[in-house]
């Protein structure tokens, strides 16, 4: 439901990121260059014609690494070298916003926990290949129940022990629901304490991991500072949140637990979905809120074509999904849906969002034209520009590709350049290209603020 | 009861399917008969996946509801069962790549088309594939992998494959949502797909009977 007058909390924090109020810029140029890229940026979302394409990279892995060179393996430990390399591939390169490496996690948060749920590089991988995410069943079919009744008791007492042996003591625990007074609860709690001497190891752990994280989260802000106070980049991704069913199926259950469930118990899985619906909206507002950015990121898996019919989709992916990006619409936030795999059947639903508040990507297996055609007045699209077109063709190709892509999908606005995926090999002069081929674009009534 | 059994498997209807073929054991069915009605609906569910009535998670389910049965009316498995398959296919996902959901569902709808098919599994070392082709009389290496970086993979598979003296006798594809034609020629396959109705299509064609 739209509210009145009173100032949304996403006004405050477009106005905010593009006056870039949380950097210091090392000179009035930057600072210039940087509000001009970022409200480049929100004027392309909002579906302002301005006759440019603004170049945005989705993410950047081994590309960025080869600016050191660092591995996959430095990459999640050696902060300072990754850090040197993602500034050099951002000086090298001329994009108009970036992306750093917000996916690139600390190895020691990993290791600290022994996390089963990935598979890292210098661990079980060799150190040149990139950190993967096992997909199991880490909730049981039979657990439905026992989440919805008292979720945070299955998450600390079942979920956690399952992804960490470090963490294993605290499944036995007693449920902490029981715990009313001295003589009711708080005894078996403190018995279970004191009989369980691996709890302290599971906290040291807990606190390694964390060292590990806070040394990240201060290497990230000083990636923002220079790449966004010196190189004049707006910073693109920010809080984030999940679509309820990609939560059940990538984190929870499985693909192949959910699926099962989609048939066997569908019910159960609605109501566990609408349980995480106004969570995983006060988590995108509160990280909003918290990281002074506007546009809160979703990374879609599960709803893809092929992965589910039209009316699978639409019964289960998506009616929770369509609520929490109208819930974070409503705050005044922008929503940055990054659609994985070919989505083209399921482009129609984002009219159903109000216009000019979401960014949708679009991988290369989804039809850009198509895109544009169903979404042209209602969302912006990006990406699309493949990249195994960026690894091995040609430059005169990849312009090709580009300069076709810009023709179908600039006209107008509500379009910006991207990859299709996370960029690891892709030739430098291929990405230089695709940058040329959108910053030489120049569409009819461009506003020329930018 | 064998037609319920294939309309509980059609249906979806895991729970159902078990008990029936439980019952039908239990009356004296042979088991492999039992197995053998199921795995015409799987087949009937293939073929409206294939013609876009039917998507993965029919096609997913179907194969749980046969993983099921099996395990209720033949506990110790059915043993292997390759003389009369169309062809042998070894499938994996490359090594540095640890993505199992399209290599698992080509590795299905393979089966389900009547190949004889073995699962490497994910993260294969080229030598295990090399092996693999030799152990089995492989026609079809299908090489997997979701990450771009696997096509480095997928090239020095294809390599090791050939280094091997394997290269003549065998078609390989590659496959993966990144594939496309510059990869296959990048990695030196001999076709590429990105959905498992390629990988199917290729295969029907190569083993000379049609998709």
């Amino acid at each position: 439901m739209e509210r009145a007058a009173e100032e949304k909390l996403g006004d405050r924090l477009v106005a905010d990121w593009v006056s870039g109020a949380h950097l210091r810029f090392a000179s009035d140029e930057a600072r210039g260059k940087y509000q001009a890229r970022a409200q480049l940026i929100i004027d392309t979302i909002r579906l302002e014609d301005t006759g440019r394409i603004p170049v945005i990279p989705a993410a950047t892995q081994k590309f960025a690494f080869d600016y050191g060179p660092v591995t996959f393996r430095e990459a999640m430990t050696e902060f300072d070298k990754v850090f040197d390399a993602y500034v050099r591939q951002y000086e090298d390169t001329d994009f108009d916003a970036y992306v750093g490496p917000e996916f690139i996690y600390p190895a020691g948060m990993f290791e600290a926990l022994r996390w089963n749920r990935v598979r890292l590089p210098g661990v079980h991988l060799p150190d040149d290949k990139s950190f993967q995410f096992v997909e199991a069943e880490y909730m049981k079919a039979e657990e439905y129940d026992e989440y919805l009744d008292d979720p945070s008791d299955w998450i600390l007492r079942k979920y956690l022990p399952r992804l960490s042996p470090e963490l294993e003591p605290l499944g036995q625990l007693p449920p902490l629901r029981n715990t009313v007074t001295f003589f009711q609860g708080l005894t078996d709690l403190v018995v279970a304490a004191a009989e369980n001497p691996g709890l302290v190891e599971a906290v040291k752990a807990l606190q390694a991991s964390g060292r590990a994280v806070q040394e990240w989260f201060d290497y990230l802000g000083r990636i923002d500072q220079e790449l966004g106070g010196r190189l004049a980049l707006p910073h693109l991704l920010g809080p984030m949140a999940h679509a309820p069913f990609d939560i059940i199926s990538n984190y929870y259950r499985g693909w192949r637990g959910a699926i099962v469930d989609m048939f066997s118990r569908p019910e159960k899985m609605i109501a566990l979905m609408e349980r995480l619906l106004p969570w995983q909206l006060q988590y995108g507002i509160d990280g909003a809120r918290a990281l002074g950015q506007p546009i809160v990121t979703l990374y879609l898996y599960k709803g893809a074509d092929g992965f589910m019919s039209d009316e699978q989709y639409e019964q289960l992916y998506w009616p929770t999904l369509k609520k929490l990006i109208l819930g974070l619409v409503d705050e005044g936030l922008l929503v940055w849906l990054f659609t994985q795999g070919k989505y083209d059947s399921r482009l129609h639903h984002f009219k159903e969002i109000p216009a000019g508040t979401c960014l949708i990507h679009l991988e290369s297996a989804t039809d850009a034209g198509l895109a544009k055609e169903v979404l042209a007045g209602s969302q912006c699209i990006e990406g699309n520009v493949p990249s195994s077109l960026l690894a091995t063709a040609s430059v005169g190709e990849v312009e090709a590709y580009c300069v076709e892509l810009a023709e179908r999908c600039g006209k107008g606005g509500g379009f910006m350049m991207d990859f299709s995926a996370f960029l690891d090999e892709a030739k430098r002069e291929n990405v230089k290209k695709m940058i040329e081929v959108a910053r030489a674009y120049r569409g009819g009534g461009g506003t020329g603020r930018a | 009861m064998s037609q319920a059994l294939t309309d509980a498997i059609l249906g979806m209807r895991m729970d159902e399917a078990v008990t029936l073929a439980k019952r039908m054991r239990d009356g004296g069915a042979d088991p492999l008969a039992i197995i053998a009605h199921g795995s015409e609906a799987m087949e009937e569910i293939g073929r409206r996946f294939a013609a876009g009535e039917a998507f993965l998670p029919e096609l997913i389910m179907g194969g749980e509801i046969m993983k099921a049965v099996t395990s209720e009316v033949m506990p110790g498995g059915t043993g292997s069962a390759e003389t009369d398959s169309r062809g042998t296919v070894v499938i994996g996902t490359v090594h540095g790549d640890i993505h199992d959901i399209g290599k698992d569902i080509v590795a299905l709808m393979l089966g389900i088309e009547g190949y004889a098919v073995h699962d490497l599994g994910i993260d294969v070392p080229v030598e295990d594939f090399v092996a693999a082709v030799k152990e089995h009389d492989a026609d079809i290496v299908a090489l997997s992998g979701l990450l771009t970086l696997a096509f480095d993979a997928m090239r020095s598979t294809v390599d090791g494959i050939a280094a091997d003296g394997l290269r003549d006798k065998v078609k390989i594809m590659v496959g993966g949502a990144p594939v496309d034609e510059s990869v296959r020629a990048y990695t030196g396959a001999d076709g590429w797909g990105n959905d498992v109705g390629h990988a199917v299509r290729l295969a029907g064609e190569w083993t000379g009977g049609g998709a």
